[in-house]
């Protein structure tokens, strides 16, 4: 039977996560039979292109950013874990707009070039931005999704129970004859991968459907599938609005019909895959340490694009192809300052969010039994996995039943249905994971729960705790459409922001809202490091 | 054969195995027994090539003629069973023994997987996952796909003792009867006496010494 308190201990979280959720489905509903708006969709002279663009771009991200990531952690398992966070918090909009000032024909990139190698005098005449082919959307899709591939398999990698039978079949699998090379690829992998399926479906999903960096760095003629339908979305004309929704619609589908062959292809290669895994052992070529290599050269990138967006926030005059800007001016840094309101909102919805989800979930692990976190987790790789403008589309339509577009509550709410998801997936290992004896002994001493609780047991699990909220202070940080259409233009957050500062001109303030929006969740999780960081040894 | 030649084990703060020497013929099979912590199954490792880096050793190991601590496990044709049978889960039956076949043409491969399976008593089980088998016949399965990689020297690391007793003295006399007939040398690791060959060689090892018994 179930107990009141259980009720009450689920209340906060299906309040945060599970009705928006389930709120937003129901209100696409009406929206799934509009044959008309359909029909305008495929009639839409740009739809064919943006179709193939938006395949082509997340199939092959996806592609790349998996196999980069098999490299690296083929090599790095532990490490790479502990440095992937730091890659995990840095919005996917603001390496967009780093990205984009580091490979411009003008940016940093081609000033080296150019100093150091070739002498060009201007700017190379290539289109190395919102090109039409989308490599460069492509480019920066592969920098952002690799590190979160990466730790999805180390977190696999780290469980204590897999991590020594893996260590023992490789074990096995070189007494057999097998390099470590080969152990890993027939061995390890096939195993690791059914296990990250879920991040893969995320990364594939958020390709395709990518609004945010596709505005930045994408192509525009035509523009991918998800540019298109934002633009629909966002015009004041009901039947140009209703096409841009059935466009989401016809987005998601598209994104299943290709999951499902791709599944079905893994399926149908069963043979070859196997003839492959059971190749006979043969000499390994000396192992290159490409994981360790293609992770530093992650870093060096990461670190050359905070320094293009810091450079080019400060820059007034900068001549090419000089390396540094002539003038150094803290104009935008002002403008920035005088226009608070943006970066405060944005602050106070990051602390609020993340905060209320680190709560509402505690409270769920202390009241919920762990077979019960089924439900939380179903929910929660729902946001994670359905594209963006779908699940954006879905909250909308709720608020505008609830009348609460353009309100602080609405803006509330789009930003801590993703912030509650990934504060829960970060959170449910450690918290599940925690030795119950820890509980026993305490009862044994006469400890009260309540003293356990803030004495015992959040204190051991701090780190965890820090991080998560961090990871949802970064997530609340990074959301553009759904906090753009829940805005209705009374409010400005940070990425909206910068994404409107893309049409204009002024490189030096979008690049001091880009550095900001970089720079602002790595404080959050280099905090949350430092004072995570544990004073004493469990022995 | 395999020989062991003033081999010691060391921790950064105490000797775990003082140098001791050792010769296995061909065939045989040594038992080495000795308490939880003792060093046996690291001394397994170091054979084998899996030491863990805080481990220091001297000393050789030589199989055949050739000595084998500067080699990787792969190079080093020893064999290994554990008291788990790590038969790969994402793998048939047939698949794992694939796996440890030498390269050949198709055809002869397939042939020496499907011996090997009669061998085990197990024909019609290559479509099997291991999960589907008893823990004895995927013991077998292990101890055939150990052999196929045709080793020079097997390492058995408590093989038995998940078993049960009826089962335990089957596996054994399957094991020994194979190794045996193959003349490969071997090294039981155990805690448990009758796992031992009824009159092959033992040596105890506790306080860093290792000792005929």
């Amino acid at each position: 039977m179930l107990r009141l308190r259980n009720i009450w201990g689920a209340g906060p979280l299906t309040l945060l996560l599970l009705l928006p959720l389930l709120a937003s489905v129901v209100f696409l509903l009406p929206g799934l039979l509009d044959w008309d708006a359909f029909g305008a969709m495929l009639a839409h002279p740009q739809f064919a292109g943006a179709l193939k663009l938006s395949l082509f771009t997340g199939l092959v991200a996806t592609c790349l950013a998996l196999f980069l990531s098999i490299l690296v952690i083929e090599r790095l398992s532990g490490q790479a874990q502990s440095h992937a966070g730091l890659f995990l918090a840095a919005p996917h909009l603001a390496l967009a707009l780093g990205f984009g000032f580091l490979i411009a024909p003008t940016g940093l990139m081609a000033r080296v070039i150019a100093t150091v190698f070739t002498g060009w005098t201007s700017p190379p005449q290539w289109q190395t931005t919102q090109d039409p082919t989308g490599l460069a959307l492509i480019a920066a899709l592969v920098l952002k999704e690799v590190p979160f591939l990466v730790w999805a398999m180390a977190s696999v990698l780290d469980q204590d129970e897999l991590k020594q039978r893996f260590s023992r079949e490789v074990t096995m699998a070189r007494s057999l004859g097998h390099g470590p090379r080969s152990a890993f690829w027939r061995v390890i992998l096939p195993q690791l991968l059914p296990r990250i399926i879920w991040p893969l479906v995320a990364v594939f999903s958020y390709g395709l459907t990518v609004v945010d960096m596709a505005l930045v760095i994408g192509p525009t003629q035509p523009p991918t599938l998800a540019q298109l339908i934002w633009s629909d979305l966002n015009d004041a004309e009901h039947l140009i609005n209703a096409r841009g929704a059935a466009g989401t619609v016809a987005l998601t589908l598209v994104a299943l019909v290709i999951l499902g062959a791709s599944f079905a292809t893994v399926r149908l290669l069963r043979k070859a895959i196997s003839r492959w895994i059971t190749r006979a052992p043969r000499p390994e070529r000396r192992f290159f340490p490409a994981g360790r290599v293609l992770w530093s050269v992650w870093f060096a990138i990461y670190l050359c694009v905070i320094a293009a967006l810091a450079v080019q926030s400060v820059s007034a005059l900068w001549p090419f192809p000089h390396l540094l800007p002539e003038h150094i001016s803290l104009v935008s840094w002002q403008r920035v300052l005088e226009n608070g309101s943006p970066v405060l909102t944005s602050l106070v919805l990051a602390a609020a969010t993340s905060t209320m989800s680190v709560l509402a979930i505690v409270v769920w692990f202390e009241t919920q039994l762990e077979r019960h976190d089924r439900i939380a987790v179903s929910a929660a790789l729902a946001v994670l996995c359905l594209p963006a403008l779908l699940l954006a589309l879905g909250q909308y339509r709720l608020l505008l039943q609830l009348g609460w577009t353009g309100t602080g509550a609405g803006l509330l709410l789009v930003h801590v249905v993703p912030v509650a998801a990934y504060v829960f997936v970060m959170l449910q290992g450690p918290y599940r994971a925690y030795d119950t004896r820890w509980q026993a002994v305490s009862q044994g001493l006469a400890v009260k729960k309540a003293a356990f609780l803030t004495q015992v047991k959040w204190p051991m699990l701090r780190a965890s705790l820090l991080s998560a909220w961090a990871i949802g202070f970064a997530v609340s940080l990074a959301q553009y459409v759904p906090a753009q259409l829940a805005a209705a233009g009374r409010f400005s957050t940070l990425p909206m922001e910068a994404v409107t500062l893309t049409s204009g001109g002024n490189r030096a303030m979008m690049a001091a809202y880009g550095l900001l929006l970089m720079l602002l969740p790595l404080t959050g999780l280099a905090v949350a490091a430092w004072a995570g960081k544990p004073r004493w040894k469990v022995a | 054969m395999l020989e062991l030649r003033n081999l010691s084990l060391h921790l950064p703060d105490h000797e775990l195995v003082k140098a001791f020497s050792m010769m296995i013929a061909g065939g045989e099979v040594v038992t080495l027994m000795g308490q939880s912590g003792s060093g046996k199954s690291s001394l397994l490792s170091l054979i084998g090539g899996d030491l863990a880096p805080t481990f220091q050793a001297s000393g050789e190991v030589i199989l055949n003629g050739v000595s084998l601590l500067a080699l990787p496990p792969e190079k080093r044709k020893i064999g290994r069973l554990f008291q788990d049978d790590f038969l790969f889960p994402h793998m048939t039956v047939a698949e794992n023994l694939l796996f440890a076949t030498p390269a050949g043409s198709k055809p002869e491969r397939l042939n020496q997987m499907t011996t090997a399976l009669k061998q085990a008593g197990l024909d019609g089980f290559a479509n099997r996952a291991p999960h589907t088998l008893s823990g004895g016949q995927r013991q077998r399965v292990a101890l055939m796909r150990c052999l196929l990689a045709k080793p020079e020297a097997i390492l058995l690391d408590e093989p038995f003792s998940k078993l049960d007793a009826t089962l335990r003295a089957e596996m054994r006399a399957f094991v020994f009867d194979h190794i045996k007939s193959r003349g490969t040398p071997a090294l039981l690791v155990t805690h448990d006496r009758s796992d031992a060959p009824a009159h092959g060689r033992i040596f105890s090892i506790g306080d860093g010494e290792v000792r005929h018994v």
